[in-house]
């Protein structure tokens, strides 16, 4: 099994946002990206993917659109709004100093 | 924050469809599919490890329902719906445990709404907030009109003078205004009726910022010079009952025999500044000499007879206000002080040096009447707290019994992946829709039942109650307060139950033996129901003694064939001198009426809780320095004392030879002589006068026994009863008639009889003695009713409690008690068993119940006449109760017990 679980809470969120950033994707684009770009160490689960999106949308943090696929099917598009763009702001901060204050501990152990 | 609400609200609308969801997904697995194939593997393999890597397809489409906006709504309403599945399938239980809440909400929905009419609620005025009320400290001289008030020892009456000095000249008040309440007779229609009324100043409702309904309400240019200006306000209520709403501004209306133009309607809802006063007309406090002539108050001094308040200006607090209105106050007081006779220092101390003016916070309006009705409403409220909780043992109980027969149902919820937070949820619905709909029960209930306590308190009382039977958001906000934590205390107890998950075994063990939690659970509920039952009978019992107490009271004089009404000739604008006349006619036209033994009257009426009272001293008397010996002084007719049958210890009574031309003669009471003769014989022949009041030397004739006056409980004081023909002054009469028959039989005749005198005299408050001394007691009469009916609705509930309890734990030891029947156990034993098990209970409850009955009725000590916190009788007759109780309850489970057969009992199970 994929160790999604081991994603930090709310993490999922942020990396979503992350990925959406340069521009619009569907939902199975984004999963191939997040598994990518981490060297396939963050395997996400791929049925929790959908549920954050929708959260994330609900939220008014991305818009969702019906646009056609790369082999022209039917598919749903994910892109940013302005309010996402500052949430996932905040949100990077936040995890520099979560993670900047983790390091200084364990360094400093 | 605001986009993101913005879109939760739109898709909370709009939602998102099922099948787009279903479209996305099936994308998606396409795309891996797709991939895993040019990836090289075969169509089934790549298929395969999509469904791997996708997991439940399912519980993705489930959990992202779970993610929208309107996901908390829909489960709600699944729960409800659920539940009311559920609820409908037990008619029985869902009636009963409505019904209970229903009534407990409904009980507490109105007493605390009269509670919130006296207590809590500000005037309905404009910024109630800046009102403050005004009284003071300090010595007076003169007369004083007074209703009583908050805090002992302070005077919340002033002079006309004083006021329009106060308001002209404080710098801390946007307003100050006026009030005295005065009874007046208003003709309308050629009929004549004597209504409350109002004496107010012309900015009166200008500054409390009440406006007209119609017409117009008075403006400062009303407070004219004295008796130039007959105009008056009506008050809404009256205008709707007695005029239908018609449009009044610039008809005339007869007031006390002088034509008044009516200006206008005031705001519906207003009253007065006073709480408790309600008042059907207004007039201005400078028309009171032609409204009674005997007064001639406005440009006296030394008469207090107004209540003023007033309104703060923007900023400025209650002690800045004070502090800079008393320099004022004590200046006035010192101009006042040198028209007075006494001049010594100390007297000039007492008067101008230590009088202080309090300006005390006036949003819930002055009330005299406020610290009468706050016990009794506390004491009902707190019973009413009781009764709900009772209430939410009964429901609680009940869902308990419920709750086992539904540990089936449950366990296989859980068994289908329900969490124990769902269920948990699940009940919790359940029990607020109980608890909602009992409520809607109550709310519906309460405005009737409001309405009906109202009549029933102000049964024999004079004018209005100031209490509207409609419910305003204040007893909402209350009432479902209660409902949600009354509803969230009886979910919990089945609730706590079924948080096992594993309660399917639990419940298998449990069916063999008796006890177990549940069990002990309903033991302590009923337990409870018991407790409460007893404290709530035995309150009931406490003020069911007082009241009698105070009904069977030694007045002194026979309470019993004795008529009362009030009349005042003044109401049918029968100027001063004619006043005295027309009462001896009354007087006379009475007193020829077939089944009259004696007919006699007073300015002073007996056991209305009302008093009048002055110096009264001997002549030449040389008083005791700082001697304050007050005395009731009221203005008889010469047959009032034998109508009363006032016992006479020595010498005589008044007689037909005193007339108003003859020598000035009083009669004293015990009490009077012993205080200023040492003794009845001693007083005889002695002269009594009022300090410094030329002409009211009288020769003391009789002495006569000490009877009460006030009201029953109050002790008699001394008392100077003189004649009211002989009076300085005349005034409106309290009549009293001793009949042979019982007294109602003669109120028709005698209002024939003044109707024949004069058509437009009003005879007042027509009832007999022992009704005017219940109205008086209408505080004690209240608790002593409403605690009983809330004991008995407990009882009640606490027999049908264990009952329930009885007939569960009888059953549940069929086989045992088989076993001991087949083991050679009597029937009577078997009974025995049985009834130990009740008075365990009971007698439990009962001990631990007594010592806090014995504490909480000690807070309402001060409300009880003549009956002892621990009064045997009371808490013998309580207990006797619940054992009557506890006995029917038990008899039909010991009865089935005793019928039990052996061979079959011990085949069941």
């Amino acid at each position: 099994m994929p160790p999604s679980t081991d994603l930090l809470q709310g993490t999922l969120d942020m990396l979503i946002l992350k990925t959406l950033a340069p521009g619009q994707e569907h939902g199975w684009a984004i999963a191939q990206r997040i598994q990518e770009m981490s060297n396939n160490i963050l395997q996400i689960g791929q049925g929790s993917l959908y549920p954050a999106l929708h959260r994330l949308e609900y939220r008014g943090w991305i818009r969702a659109t019906w646009g056609a696929s790369e082999n022209n099917r039917r598919a749903r598009f994910y892109a940013l709004t302005a309010a996402g763009r500052k949430q996932l702001e905040a949100e990077l901060e936040n995890w520099d100093r979560l993670t900047g204050a983790v390091n200084l501990v364990l360094q400093g152990a | 924050m605001l986009s993101e609400w913005w879109s939760r609200i739109r898709f909370f609308v709009t939602g998102k469809k099922r099948a787009d969801v279903d479209e996305e997904l099936a994308f998606h697995m396409e795309r891996e599919i797709a991939a895993n194939i040019a990836a090289g593997m075969s169509a089934a393999e790549a298929k395969r490890r999509a469904m791997i890597a996708f997991g439940s397809r399912e519980r993705a489409r489930e959990e992202c329902r779970e993610e929208r906006p309107s996901y908390f709504l829909e489960s709600l309403g699944r729960d409800l719906r659920f539940g009311l599945r559920g609820l409908w399938r037990n008619p029985g239980f869902t009636v009963m445990a409505v019904l209970t809440l229903g009534l407990a909400i409904g009980m507490n929905a109105t007493i605390f709404s009269l509670f919130d009419q006296a207590l809590m609620q500000t005037l309905p005025v404009r910024s109630p907030n800046e009102l403050v009320v005004l009284n003071f400290t300090g010595s007076r001289s003169g007369h004083l009109h007074s209703e009583g008030g908050d805090t002992p020892g302070h005077v919340h009456e002033f002079s006309y003078p004083m006021y329009k000095d106060l308001r002209d000249r404080n710098t801390a008040l946007s307003g100050l205004i006026a009030e005295a309440p005065e009874t007046l007779g208003v003709t309308w229609n050629n009929h004549a009726e004597s209504v409350s009324a109002e004496l107010v100043s012309g900015n009166y409702f200008e500054t409390l910022g009440v406006p007209p309904a119609s017409g117009r309400v008075f403006g400062s240019g009303d407070e004219t010079a004295p008796g130039a200006n007959p105009v008056a306000v009506l008050n809404f209520d009256y205008w709707k009952s007695h005029l239908a709403e018609a449009p009044v501004a610039g008809k005339t209306l007869l007031i006390n025999g002088t034509p008044f133009t009516i200006t206008g309607v005031a705001a519906p809802g207003f009253h007065s500044m006073v709480w408790g006063h309600t008042p059907a007309v207004y007039v201005p406090l400078t028309m009171e000499q032609v409204l009674t002539p005997e007064w001639t108050s406005l440009a006296d001094h030394k008469d207090y007879w107004i209540a003023i308040a007033g309104r703060l200006k923007p900023g400025v607090t209650r002690s800045e206000a004070e502090a800079s209105i008393n320099p004022l106050f004590r200046a006035l007081r010192a101009e006042e002080f040198k028209d007075l006779s006494d001049q010594s220092a100390k007297d000039r101390q007492d008067f101008v040096g230590s009088a202080y003016l309090h300006v005390d916070a006036g949003a819930k309006g002055f009330s005299p009447m406020r610290g009468d009705v706050q016990a009794p409403l506390t004491i009902i409220l707190a019973m009413v707290m009781l009764v709900i909780g009772m209430a939410v043992v009964n429901v609680a109980s009940l869902l308990l019994v419920r709750a086992a027969a539904r540990a089936q149902e449950i366990s296989v919820r859980y068994a289908l992946g329900a969490t124990s937070r769902q269920v948990l949820r699940q009940l919790l619905a359940e029990g607020m829709m109980l608890g909602l709909a009992g409520a809607a029960l109550g709310l519906a209930l309460a405005p009737e039942a409001l309405r009906l306590l109202i009549h029933q308190l102000s049964i024999n009382m004079e004018g209005e109650l100031p209490f509207a039977a409609v419910l305003n958001w204040h007893v909402l906000g209350w009432s479902l307060v209660v409902t949600m934590v009354a509803s969230l205390l009886f979910s919990l107890a089945p609730a706590l139950q079924f948080r096992n998950p594993r309660l399917a075994e639990v419940m298998q063990q449990r069916t063999g033996t008796s006890g177990g939690g549940s069990l002990k659970f309903r033991r302590s509920c009923v337990a409870l129901q018991i407790g409460f039952s007893l404290l709530l009978i035995v309150v009931a019992g406490m003020f069911v003694r007082t009241i009698s107490n105070l009904r069977h009271v030694e007045t002194g004089f026979a309470t019993d064939h004795l008529l009362a009404f009030d009349l005042n000739p003044t109401l049918a604008g029968y100027p001063g001198n004619q006043v005295a006349p027309v009462e001896q006619r009354v007087l006379d036209a009475t007193a020829a009426l077939p089944g009259v033994r004696f007919v006699g009257a007073t300015n002073d009426a007996d056991l209305t809780g009302d008093d009048i009272q002055g110096d009264m001293v001997p002549a030449g008397y040389a008083g005791k320095p700082d001697e304050e010996f007050d005395v009731e002084l009221p203005w008889v007719s010469n047959g009032y004392l034998q109508t009363l049958g006032v016992p006479l210890v020595v010498g005589r009574y008044f007689n037909a030879s005193d007339t108003a031309t003859s020598q000035r003669v009083a009669v004293v009471n015990e009490s009077f002589a012993k205080h200023y003769f040492g003794g009845a014989q001693q007083a005889l022949g002695r002269i009594v006068a009022r300090p410094k009041k030329p002409g009211t030397d009288a020769s003391i004739v009789g002495v006569v026994r000490d009877v009460k006056h006030s009201s029953v409980r109050d002790p008699a004081l001394a008392t100077c009863y003189t004649l009211f023909s002989q009076a300085t002054r005349q005034t409106g009469l309290n009549f009293y008639v001793r009949t042979w028959q019982p007294p109602d039989t003669a109120t028709a005749s005698i209002r024939a009889a003044i109707a024949n005198i004069d058509g437009k005299l009003i005879v007042g408050n027509l009832q007999t003695m022992q009704e005017t001394i219940d109205a008086n007691l209408v505080a004690e009469r209240a608790i002593a009713m409403l605690a009983s009916v809330f004991g008995m609705l407990a009882t009640l509930l606490a027999g049908i409690g264990l009952y329930g309890i009885l007939a569960y734990s009888t059953a549940q030891r069929t086989r045992e008690i088989g076993i001991r029947m087949a083991l050679g156990a009597r029937r009577t034993t078997v009974v025995g068993l049985i009834l130990c098990e009740v008075l365990m209970l009971a007698g439990g409850a009962v001990a631990v119940t007594i010592p806090l009955a014995m504490l909480a009725t000690r807070t309402v000590r001060s409300e009880l006449f003549g009956v002892s916190v621990a009064d045997p009788a009371v808490y013998g007759a309580g207990i006797l109760i619940i054992c009557v109780v506890a006995a029917l309850a038990g008899f039909i489970p010991a009865r089935r017990a005793a019928t039990v057969d052996p061979a079959s009992a011990l085949r069941t199970q």
